[in-house]
């Protein structure tokens, strides 16, 4: 089974990806599972034709007892979809929500087919959020950035989290590599490509933007289901093929601030 | 250690009759809290039921915040009508951000309830849980004109096995420079005593563990604020000097209480004047300035001290004033004459 988690700064576009790298890999005909690890619980809205099903967290304490299908509902190309969910802004803890989470996924069994794929709220706020590079859970990340300082900032931080997680002996969390979701800046790749590289890593796929995407979500479904010819169709399917194929996980080693902001002054 | 702040707190919260603790925590905070409260009570043959509430903090609660559950807890307090409902809270809802002061101000018996930001180990240890205890409590009593001949106690240290002996000795001071105790806050004081905090000339702190309550009780009230219990004898003698002087005494009221007590404590050295001569030996000091007060007392007594000298114990509280001091040489009697 790969475990694949997609971390990134928020609203750069974490949850279309994953949810079409989810589709493509159903495509391929494999038994597939996506987790949405973050409070708004929309990771999987566009596998579900807009459907926001119930999240763990609602259902662990609305119900006395939990079964698998009060929280895992099938999606698009028959994935398995799992919201975590949290609180309100501003109230309670989200990171100890998604323990909580993880902790009930493990008891049920639930976490079994080809390919889990965990799409995790952009900033490691807390340890809570670092839970699925934790206990074997996601054994490769995938950055999602842009080439914007402040998501390439969101994309370093996290490196530190998996360099930290790393250490410890019991880890198998490595960084996969970098996923560009691109804001049609200019020489935005190859910043990108360079980051990747500076912290010992390197740019697995990078996405266009394209108003497929846009289009794909009003009709509230994936770029691959709603446009399975389109150019962008494909460009995340070759994403899902490279990172299928990928056996080059490695440890980041994180910029520091200075680096990155000289980095990012070079591609102006 | 340092212990909890929680359980500062309730040391002091727990002492005031009348009033409902609520604690905002787990209930595994709250017992093992009120299981050392209740052991050291029993220590200290102390015969009083607190009325606690625990809000229960459950994990659903850390995820999604517990503010319903003080409400709930709040109103449980509340069907106890009690004259005061106090609320402290562990670390866990001030790490996950309740807003424990809003719900106190909204609920329906807001007036009555009083909200002590404690928040476990990250407000520091079980003296700042006491001293934000005090300085919180006191917002009950409004700034007043003080009342001549009046003190305040602040901080006693309801735990301890001696208070009420420690208490009596103080009492004893000061009835010879003619001041009243208006107000002990907080050992076994009503709410209305509480009250009564700002009309005293003069606080009079237990000791050093409850500064900071001092300095923000002496600026809020203007008032001077005498920094311990007396330490030993001569302690004894410079406590009536600086109480009579802080409450506005004349030098001959206090020359005159001097007097009397020099007199007492002469009295009261003649009893032990069969170990003048001995040679003892000082155990260890389990809290700093009671080898002071001991080797004044073996000056007195005419006894030495010396690392072959009979093995004798230090008390393990500061010997407060004269009494405190007797029952130290009365261990010492024992250990010199019958081994």
């Amino acid at each position: 089974m790969r475990q694949i988690a997609l971390y990134g700064k928020g609203g750069i576009g974490k949850s279309t990806t994953s949810a079409n790298l989810s589709a493509a890999f159903s495509e391929m005909g494999l038994d597939v599972m996506q987790i949405g690890c973050d409070p708004k619980h929309d990771s999987t809205r566009m596998l579900m034709h807009g459907r926001w099903i119930p999240t763990v967290l609602e259902q662990m304490y609305d119900h006395k007892e939990i079964r698998s299908e009060d929280i895992i509902y099938q999606g698009f190309g028959n994935i398995r979809c799992v919201e975590a969910g949290g609180p309100e802004p501003g109230i309670g803890c989200a990171g100890r929500g998604i323990i909580a989470t993880f902790q009930l996924l493990e008891k049920m069994q639930a976490l079994y087919g080809d390919v889990v794929v965990y799409d995790v709220l952009g900033d490691v706020v807390c340890g809570g959020f670092a839970m699925p590079m934790r206990d074997g859970y996601a054994q490769e990340v995938y950055l999602v950035t842009s080439g914007e300082l402040m998501s390439l900032y969101a994309a370093n931080n996290i490196c530190k989290a998996i360099a930290r997680i790393s250490e410890r002996s019991s880890a198998k969390c490595r960084l996969g590599g970098v996923i560009c979701n691109a804001k049609n800046m200019d020489n935005e790749q190859g910043l990108v490509e360079e980051f990747a590289k500076r912290i010992g890593s390197k740019l697995v796929c990078f996405i266009p933007r394209s108003n497929s995407v846009r289009a794909a979500e009003v009709n509230r479904m994936t770029v691959i289901e709603h446009d399975p010819a389109s150019n962008q169709a494909k460009v995340y399917r070759d994403c899902a093929k490279i990172i299928l194929e990928n056996t080059d996980l490695r440890i980041p080693t994180p910029l520091a601030l200075e680096e990155l902001e000289e980095l990012a002054r070079e591609y102006l | 250690m340092g212990g909890c702040t929680l359980t500062g707190a309730l040391s002091v919260a727990c002492f005031i009759p009348g009033a409902v603790t609520v604690v905002h925590a787990p209930k595994g905070c709250a017992h093992q809290t009120f299981s050392m409260l209740h052991a050291l009570m029993n220590e200290a043959e102390t015969r009083i039921v607190p009325e606690i509430l625990v809000s229960g903090l459950s994990d659903k609660d850390v995820i999604f915040g517990g503010e319903d559950c003080l409400r709930q807890a709040l109103d449980r307090a509340a069907e106890k009508k009690p004259e005061l409902i106090i609320v402290v809270t562990s670390c866990v809802p001030e790490t996950i951000g309740d807003d424990c002061l809003a719900v106190c101000r909204e609920h329906p018996y807001a007036e009555r309830t009083l909200y002590i930001p404690t928040s476990g180990f990250l407000g520091g240890s079980a003296k700042d849980g006491e001293n934000a205890a005090l300085i919180g409590l006191s917002a009950l009593a409004e700034p007043a004109d003080p009342v001549p001949g009046t003190v305040g106690i602040i901080g006693e240290k309801n735990l301890e096995s001696e208070v009420e002996e420690n208490f009596a000795e103080v009492q004893r001071l000061l009835d010879l420079l003619g001041l009243t105790v208006s107000v002990r806050f907080c050992r076994n004081a009503a709410v209305s005593d509480l009250r009564k905090l700002g009309t005293v000339s003069c606080f009079i702190l237990r000791d050093g563990r409850c500064a900071d309550a001092g300095r923000e009780l002496g600026r809020r009230f203007s008032r001077p604020v005498v920094g311990g219990f007396p330490r030993g004898l001569s302690g004894s003698v410079s406590f009536l000097q600086e109480t009579g002087k802080a409450c506005g005494l004349s030098a001959e009221k206090i020359e005159s209480a001097v007097l009397q007590e020099t007199k007492y404590q002469k009295k009261m050295l003649e009893r032990f004047a069969n170990l003048a001569g001995s040679r003892v030996c000082l155990g260890a000091e389990p809290f700093e300035g009671t080898l002071t007060a001991a080797r004044e007392a073996l000056a007195c007594l005419d006894m030495t001290e010396s690392p072959n000298g009979i093995n004798v114990r230090l008390p393990f509280y500061l010997p407060v004033g004269v009494s405190g001091t007797v029952k130290m040489l009365y261990l010492w009697r024992r250990a010199i004459l019958h081994g």
